[in-house]
């Protein structure tokens, strides 16, 4: 099955969600106008990312009615986008939703939250527990939240889950400008190049553009392929809306050629887990 | 000394896009920039110009009668040169008017002064020109605090306040600064003869080595000396460091009340943006 995904590079404006929400709609036009079948924005797509304090004023609900208008294209078109979570329970946390044909399929909370250096997630957020896969029209998606993508025990868990495509939503601001490309940038590519080929999935990264508080997030969105091809790249530093046909045939010509998965024994990896947690007190 | 070579036409892609978002994201078109003539303000004006466009520049040139006046000419020079708005603004009478009264003037006291007329200078322009005040502090600057607190460092933005100055000097070149004023050396002209590398106690290469072995790298002052530099300056540098902490700051708040500014009022500078 081919699929067409619209990656939607975006700066959105900290902590202004109805402009925000605006902006949505205008990417979800142009990525329907280009008859995509799925479209993704990056973390906290709705809100803006160093938002502090001001998370907490900027949360919302899932089911919220705010979503409404989105929800409505949804009819047209799968979206998935990051918002800052008010959850029952009645923390705030850092998560992704997708929806499709007006109902919620996912909402996943990001897990790894960094903190430290210029980063303060866990002091303002709270953090997720579940990594999940869910069944969309074009397969088996996971979400996860720009840190996460650096644990590959997360993606671990998505592949042990037989997902076929990871949505990988980021905000990651440039660092390392020493090289050609920033070094973010290389880890990136590197840590997707090696996902993508050992676990047989396809990664779509969204990353988002602009500048807060002097964190410039550097872009460089693409979509990385079981068979390590590097699609629709938007480039960095600008606002941009791309677009990737996915072939899912690649999974199978993949699995077939590098039967990795046909060897994969999860009892072994839950009995070594279980003995070095016992050894560990549960403690890494 | 360690290596600061980097690659300069992303810094400088990355800083022209930083630029154009601050000022337009804070709902303006144009920035003044106080240009002496120094490498860090002509840079900043090269970075602007390309962000903004020349017709959005504006440079104030603002010289004190002790000022080295072929600073005023490379000030002007490179407003011409660029093609940017410029005008000047000899700050010889407003200062001496103030000078007259005080009896014992020290050159830190006078250079203070200096800095702080041309701060006010500026964000007064900035008004009439309905624009942002740039920030020149680079960040050997802002590290060692050796620049006036809401003098020069008074800005709205810092767009060079990563870049050490011997980065200052490659990616002046890659800018096609011109050579002479790549060359000359770096000075706050706030008197006479005044040179950052005779106040500093040693050249630059090696004033930044040591604080990118202490702050990018983390290694200790000893770790430092121990590769062999000056333990005299080193000292000297990381007292400078700590003892200027408080320009990097904002004035600490005697705190009582639920929430308090600074400390967990928390709400970003781009909020809104």
């Amino acid at each position: 099955m081919k699929v067409k995904i619209a990656l939607a590079q975006i700066n959105p404006l900290l902590g202004d969600i109805e402009k925000n929400r605006e902006k949505h709609l205008e990417f979800i036009g142009k990525a329907i106008e280009n008859n995509a079948q799925i479209i993704v924005f990056p973390e906290l797509s709705i809100t803006g990312y160093r938002l502090k304090d001001f998370a907490m004023e900027v949360a919302l609900p899932a089911d919220s009615n705010f979503f409404n208008p989105i929800l409505k294209q949804s009819k047209k078109i799968d979206i998935a986008f990051g918002f800052v979570e008010r959850g029952s329970d009645s923390n705030v946390y850092n998560s992704a939703m997708y929806i499709e044909n007006q109902s919620i399929k996912s909402v996943y909370r990001k897990i790894y939250l960094p903190t430290h250096g210029m980063f303060q997630e866990l002091r303002f957020m709270g953090r997720g527990e579940k990594v999940t896969t869910f069944k969309t029209k074009y397969g088996n998606f996971s979400m996860l939240i720009c840190r996460d993508l650096f644990h590959p025990s997360l993606l671990f868990l998505t592949y042990a889950q037989k997902t076929d495509v990871v949505l990988g939503m980021s905000n990651m601001p440039l660092r390392g400008v020493t090289g050609e490309k920033p070094a973010i940038q290389e880890t990136v590519e590197k840590a997707i190049d090696t996902y993508t080929n050992f676990f047989s999935q396809f990664i779509v990264f969204v990353n988002r553009v602009g500048f807060e508080d002097g964190l410039g997030f550097y872009g460089g969105s693409f979509v990385g392929t079981p068979l390590g091809k590097k699609l629709a790249f938007a480039g960095i530093l600008q606002e941009k809306l791309t677009f990737a046909t996915i072939d899912l045939e690649e999974i199978y010509k993949k699995r077939q050629l590098f039967p990795l998965a046909r060897e994969e024994d999860l009892n072994i990896v839950q009995n070594n887990l279980s003995r070095i947690l016992e050894e560990n007190y549960g403690k890494f | 000394m360690e290596n600061f070579r980097l690659n300069y036409e992303l810094v400088k892609k990355f800083i022209i896009e930083f630029i154009k978002e601050e000022v337009h994201s804070n709902g303006f078109n144009r920035c003044v920039v106080g240009l002496s003539g120094g490498l860090d303000s002509v840079l900043v004006a090269y970075l602007s110009k390309e962000a903004l466009g020349k017709e959005n520049v504006k440079a104030i040139i603002m010289p004190y009668k002790t000022s080295n006046p072929a600073s005023k000419e490379d000030a002007l020079a490179t407003a011409t040169h660029l093609g940017i708005l410029y005008e000047t603004i000899d700050i010889t009478k407003i200062a001496d008017a103030y000078f007259k009264k005080e009896k014992e003037m020290t050159n830190i006291r006078m250079g203070n002064f200096l800095a702080r007329t041309r701060m006010s200078i500026l964000f007064d322009k900035s008004r009439e020109f309905k624009a942002l005040v740039m920030g020149t502090s680079n960040k050997s600057e802002l590290i060692l605090g050796y620049s006036t607190w809401y003098g020069d460092m008074a800005a709205s933005l810092y767009p060079i306040g990563d870049l050490y100055k011997t980065q200052i000097f490659e990616f002046a070149q890659f800018m096609q600064i011109p050579e002479k004023i790549i060359a000359k050396k770096p000075s706050a002209d706030l008197w006479p003869g005044q040179t950052d590398e005779k106040e500093l106690g040693a050249k630059y290469i090696q004033i930044d080595s040591i604080l990118t072995l202490y702050v990018d790298q983390r290694k200790t002052k000893d770790e430092i000396i121990a590769m062999g530099y000056s333990q005299k300056i080193v000292e000297s540098l990381l007292n400078r460091i700590k003892k200027n902490q408080f320009k990097r700051t904002l004035p600490p708040v005697a705190k009582f009340s639920p929430r308090t500014f600074g400390l967990d009022f928390l709400y970003p500078h781009d909020l809104g943006k």
